[in-house]
């Protein structure tokens, strides 16, 4: 073997022992567990004895657990109608925030706060805004005279008290489609103008398709977190009114504490795997054939 | 040399001295002064003797989560504090060790304890635990409200007729409609299912009995409320309440004129609400044919995890920790009851009751005592109790099919634990 050879082999080694500890720490915190929780969604098992085998059942309950349909309609609820007005409200606000305004980092810093607040204490702070007898929400909406729904009281205004409370924290994202925007060669907004393209055009065939990656990568977050959504829930509703805001993960969480059913909820946690994992697909397909990636080669 | 020898048998003694006690790790649950009498009863124990000793750990239970990976591991506490609906689960499933035997040779047995609390937690006759101690519910009135609308304050309602009467006299609501102030509204749900003579499970065959008669007509009634008084309207009140242990208190504020009351409430009633608060206590009204002082248990439990490397001393403490006297004391700082008869009558708890409690001794000394039962499943069958009411309450289902459907699921729940 040539001199040069060894030493590349000798610093994969080095390399590979560098990063042993952290393939040491994934085989065993996040791998062997999410394996392991495969082998128990085919099992009966309450977490503390011997799991036994039971094939398909837990799978075949589920298909027939009214909570399971629920706490989907539920999650892709949030899901469907939250994720694209945080994305359309931050990539607004990122715009805006794009301009040359005085105070512009006192405005970009006071959007950003509220992402940056625990979930805990967002939960709590926005179960008083929605308060229906005395919440400042609702006190402006009778002050303007529009009719002042029950929030988090009422199964018809439950899920959309909770898009609304995780509007909030649009800030993550602004900060993320700051960063796209300032990526965008001002060459091509100039070339526009000299063509006589206005706002809106440079908006949508330059801004938009510029920022695809962005776009793509907070969508595909979007989607994973608000299929794991829990925190807010947990403290604001506990799943009620009627069940209308039981989300896919507080019922896995019930599922296993509460009722002991591990098995049971091993195979809700996988059969989310596989939905999230449809779901990012699609995304990734959309985005392939509506997105553009072309300003990556230069 | 004679300073190093001085030094090494000092050290050995004090080797000795630690090393030569059993060391007891106990998971406990309580903050605050409940916590500190808590930790003055083991700080006795510790005094006491010089075999063991009992290091206390403050681990708030939540929903077992880290007491179920605890257990379910090597390293587990020799004593641990759990909800009761925990330890039939954890039990059953080989996290807990038994105490029958411990308690046979220790000679504590049924006799000692009030009614209903020997075989509270327990599942086909064995205990996985011992309470710890004993919260129990009955009817509390606010007599300033009865007075307002012309009600004796003195008289609680007698029947169930004559409670629904009570409440429509005593509920307000402003002129949007809004509610101010609700009369009374069935909460606890199953004590109602007792009182109109229906049943949670069987007690002597541990069959689930959701569906009786005495349950559907008490599910009905319990709805009824709901209705009565418009279902979202109540939960928009029920959403202006306060914290329950605050001055804020919803029954401390006249929110609420009629409230189900566990024992605590003689305490907080004198810490939080108005010095002139004028309250009253009985036993629940009951409808014809149904149960005279219906009395509803439930509270936390003390168990020995199986991996405790030393049961046997585990258990010691343990009896110690529940004997009459400690017991005594420890429920009288917690304002709650403790589980057995000679503790009751301890001076220490008798001469310190709140004003009041004899109501609660008498219906459980007397009373139907019934506290929920306590199975495999963990809080399956509440939940699905609270799913039913859910369905009554919207209309959706009509009580009988609603407990049917409960019935069901829970026979089939427990049937895979088989």
């Amino acid at each position: 073997m040539s001199s040069v050879a060894k030493s590349r082999k000798r610093e994969s080694r080095i390399g590979l022992l560098f990063l042993s500890p952290w393939l040491l720490g994934l085989a065993i915190f996040t791998a062997y567990p999410i394996i392991a929780s495969l082998y128990f969604s085919f099992t009966q098992y309450s977490g503390l004895s011997s799991p036994r085998w039971i094939g398909l059942e837990n799978y075949a309950r589920l298909f027939q657990d009214q909570l399971f349909w629920k706490s989907i309609y539920n999650t892709l609820y949030l899901a469907i109608i939250g994720i694209p007005l945080a994305q359309i409200l931050s990539l607004l606000v990122a715009l805006l925030l794009n301009t040359k305004v005085r105070f512009l980092s006192v405005f970009r810093t006071l959007y950003f706060l509220p992402s940056i607040v625990p979930a805990v204490a967002t939960a709590l702070l926005w179960k008083w805004f929605l308060n229906p007898q005395f919440g400042p929400i609702n006190l402006l909406l009778e002050r303007i005279g529009l009719p002042t729904p029950g929030w988090l009281t009422d199964p018809a205004w439950s899920k959309p008290a909770l898009i609304l409370t995780s509007v909030w924290g649009v800030g993550g994202a602004m900060v993320i489609y700051l960063a796209g925007l300032q990526n965008i060669p001002a060459e091509l907004y100039e070339a526009a103008e000299l063509d006589g393209a206005g706002r809106i055009a440079r908006l949508f065939r330059i801004t938009i398709p510029m920022l695809s990656p962005v776009i793509l990568f907070n969508v595909v977050m979007g989607v994973i977190s608000s299929f794991q959504s829990f925190t807010s829930v947990f403290i604001m509703t506990a799943g009620g009114p009627e069940n209308s805001t039981l989300v896919y993960a507080l019922s896995i969480y019930r599922n296993g504490f509460q009722f002991y059913r591990m098995g049971y909820a091993s195979a809700m946690a996988w059969i989310l795997l596989i939905i999230t994992s449809i779901a990012v697909l699609f995304v990734f397909k959309f985005f392939g054939k509506y997105g553009y990636f072309g300003g990556a080669e230069k | 040399m004679k300073r190093v020898s001085v030094i090494l048998i000092v050290v050995a003694f004090a080797a000795v001295i630690t090393f030569g006690r059993t060391e007891l790790s106990f998971w406990y649950a309580w903050g605050g002064d409940e916590g500190k009498a808590l930790l003055n009863l083991v700080d006795e124990f510790n005094k006491s003797q010089d075999r063991i000793i009992v290091r206390p750990v403050f681990v708030p239970i939540g929903q077992g989560e880290k007491i179920n990976t605890a257990l379910a591991g090597s390293s587990t506490p020799d004593i641990v504090t759990i909800w009761d609906w925990m330890v039939v689960p954890l039990g059953e499933n080989g996290a807990l060790i038994s105490l029958n035997d411990y308690l046979d040779s220790a000679g504590v047995t049924e006799e000692d304890f009030l009614p209903g609390a020997w075989t509270y937690g327990s599942y086909r006759g064995v205990k996985y635990g011992l309470p710890t101690t004993l919260n129990a519910y009955a009817f509390m009135w606010n007599k300033s409200l009865f007075k307002e609308v012309g009600l004796d304050p003195d008289r609680p309602p007698e029947s169930i007729e004559e409670l629904d009467r009570y409440a429509e006299l005593l509920f307000r609501q402003d002129t949007r409609g809004n509610i101010r102030r609700i009369g009374f509204l069935p909460n606890i749900s199953h004590i109602y299912f007792y009182v109109f003579g229906g049943q949670l499970w069987d007690q002597e065959t541990e069959e689930i009995t959701a569906n009786h008669p005495g349950n559907i007509k008490a599910l009905d009634w319990v709805a009824s409320y709901y209705k009565k008084f418009d279902l979202q309207k109540i939960r928009v009140f029920q959403a202006t309440w306060g914290e329950m242990a605050s001055s804020y208190n919803p029954f401390y504020r006249g929110q609420l004129a009629i409230q189900e009351a566990g024992q605590w409430e003689l305490l907080f009633i004198k810490q939080f609400a108005k010095p002139d608060f004028e309250y009253g206590v009985s036993p629940f009204p009951a409808p014809e044919g149904g149960r005279e002082k219906v009395a509803y248990l439930n509270g936390s439990f003390w168990a020995i995890p199986k991996g405790s490397k030393y049961p046997d001393e585990a258990f010691e403490f343990l009896n110690w920790l529940t004997a009459s006297h400690q017991s005594a004391r420890f429920a009288a700082q917690l304002s709650n009851i403790p589980p057995k008869v000679e503790a009751i009558n301890d001076p220490v708890f008798a001469d310190n009751m709140p004003q009041n409690m004899e109501v609660y001794i008498d219906m459980l000394t007397n009373g139907y005592v019934y506290s929920f039962p306590t199975l495999p499943i963990g809080l399956f069958y509440m939940e699905e109790l609270n799913q039913a009411l859910q369905y009554v309450q919207s209309g959706a289902k009509t009580a009988e099919r609603a407990l049917n459907d409960v019935q069901e699921a829970v026979l089939r729940e427990l049937k895979r634990y088989e």
